[in-house]
């Protein structure tokens, strides 16, 4: 695979807790994962450097017709590492949001109609009536974990994630690798997703970082709101 | 639970796994009974779901979302949105059947806890953590703020043990915190699971560190999620970081337990011999963490957008 898979560090579970874990899960109350339901891979880049790309695999769910929140693993096996989380809303959530709000979010039309962005294993014309949707939604995508530069933990701070827009910037070698595993021709898919739109109004300006780049920085903070009584730490 | 089960009467051969105590006994397709080891007692029943009931119960649950019977400080109403339409059911199913969920798939416990904001400790929340355990040293959690099907994504933890995280640099210790309170004063809990079962797995939890990151902050209303994402704190024994008693109230009487109970029965749990300083760096410190976005120069391969 052309990104790193480092290896998480530790010993193996042993037998007597994976199958205490088996059973518990069989009793409890998974409804918020039981609602997860679909499989879709795309990639993203750091939104400081574009040259810095990640295959994600997406586990989705519904809020509703408009919004959905996605779980982002590094690949699709059992021992895949939760990577981050992406939240997808429609064109007319995403223009309630605040001003200051709408450049941390990507549009993803660009994913869509070059093929790039597809769900495994779904015949075509099925997967075309969803990716019809998703052409025309913004996503708000965090990674917590750096597996592209072999990262074995998650260290650091989220970084916000922006998607592709335009056709050059996905690198070769990770598009040739997904396509081999998968057996799919973005190209071809592209030809057939041709008939899709992006977004009614079209991509909102704020979108995209508003075209510019930006980073995340850790600062230390109060741990209390500024008009409390101060106290005293024990 | 009503079953039928042939009392005083062991049938030969059980599944065993040696090193536990218990015993899982299949007594049909549909119920499973945990049996002690040494004394041979009945200890409870299991009721397994099969996978067609569970994809039954889904395309029941997918209603108009109810209130919360349980309200809390801080409930907001589900995030903007029409409903699903039937279309977008039918193609949800259908992909579904076609693809395979394996990492979702590995997630095996539901934990239900409290955690704090580490710029503002006043803010506190009950959090839903969906487990997959990768190895005996690391987990990694989805977290949700509720476990109904209607559930928001509000962020993700990962749960090292001590050997991990004294292999860590100082300055990235400074973004987890300890378990050893939160499980030993009955805050964490495996609901629906008894608590002999869960025992084992909390005694190997006392002793790890999480770092947890919130992307959606439904605690202060907001129907999106909005901003960077917060770094978030576990409570202590001290005051800024013991949780309000009114959000244990509202857990407790939602699962029908006693976190009080879960204390005392706790106490046989061993406190790690040491936790290590630099998590809960509020404790020593009196301050939190925050992450700002910032523009910068994009290193691009094209023009962008």
């Amino acid at each position: 695979m052309a990104t790193t898979h480092a290896q998480v560090p530790g010993e193996p579970t042993p037998t007597s807790m994976a199958f205490l874990e088996t059973a518990t899960a069989a009793v409890q109350n998974f409804s918020p994962i039981k609602s997860i339901h679909q499989h879709l891979c795309a990639f993203h880049f750091y939104s400081n450097d574009m040259t810095r790309q990640v295959e994600a695999h997406h586990f989705c769910a519904h809020q509703n017709e408009e919004m959905r929140q996605c779980l982002i693993y590094d690949s699709e096996a059992a021992d895949a590492k939760l990577i981050g989380l992406e939240y997808l809303i429609s064109e007319a959530l995403f223009l309630k949001l605040p001003d200051s709000e709408k450049p941390l979010w990507h549009s993803h039309e660009y994913e869509v109609k070059s093929g790039v962005l597809f769900m495994p294993r779904v015949p075509g014309p099925i997967e075309r009536q969803d990716l019809d949707k998703l052409c025309k939604t913004y996503g708000k995508t965090i990674h917590f974990w750096q597996v592209d530069r072999g990262d074995d933990l998650p260290l650091g701070i989220p970084q916000i994630m922006l998607a592709l827009t335009r056709d050059g910037q996905l690198r070769p070698e990770l598009a040739r690798d997904v396509e081999r595993r998968y057996g799919v021709s973005f190209e071809e898919e592209r030809e057939k997703r041709a008939y899709m739109a992006g977004p009614n109004l079209g991509i909102h300006p704020l979108a995209n970082g508003e075209g510019k780049g930006f980073k995340t920085e850790l600062k230390e903070a109060g741990c209390m709101p500024v008009d409390s009584v101060p106290r005293v730490f024990v | 639970m009503q079953h039928a089960v042939p009392r005083g009467r062991l049938p030969k051969h059980p599944r065993t796994f040696p090193s536990t105590y218990l015993v899982l006994l299949p007594l049909n397709s549909s119920y499973l009974a945990v049996i002690t080891r040494d004394t041979r007692r009945l200890d409870c029943i299991f009721e397994i779901r099969s996978k067609t009931q569970r994809r039954f119960e889904m395309a029941s649950s997918d209603k108009t979302p109810t209130p919360n019977p349980a309200s809390r400080p801080g409930d907001q109403p589900t995030p903007p949105g029409k409903p699903m339409t039937m279309g977008q059911h039918i193609l949800d199913k259908g992909a579904e059947m076609m693809q395979s969920l394996k990492p979702v798939n590995q997630m095996s416990q539901h934990v239900c806890t409290f955690a704090l904001y580490s710029h503002d400790m006043t803010r506190q929340i009950e959090t839903h953590h969906y487990v997959t355990r990768l190895n005996q040293d690391f987990l990694q959690c989805a977290v949700y703020d509720s476990d109904d099907s209607h559930g928001r994504l509000i962020g993700v933890e990962y749960i090292v043990s001590d050997k991990i995280f004294e292999s860590l640099p100082p300055d990235e210790q400074k973004l987890w915190h300890s378990h050893a309170y939160e499980i030993k004063a009955g805050l964490w809990v495996n609901p629906r699971i008894p608590e002999m079962i869960g025992q084992p797995e909390l005694q190997n939890l006392a002793k790890t560190y999480g770092k947890f990151w919130c992307t959606w902050q439904v605690d202060r209303g907001d129907r999106l999620p909005l901003g960077a994402p917060a770094l978030m704190m576990s409570p202590q024994p001290v005051n800024l970081g013991m949780v309000k008693p009114e959000l244990l109230e509202t857990r407790d009487a939602k699962y029908n337990i006693s976190t009080d109970a879960l204390k005392t029965s706790r106490v046989e749990i061993a406190e790690p011999e040491w936790i290590n300083p630099q998590a809960d760096y509020w404790k020593l410190h009196g301050k939190g963490f925050a992450v700002d976005v910032k523009q910068t120069e994009m290193k691009k391969i094209t023009p962008f957008p």
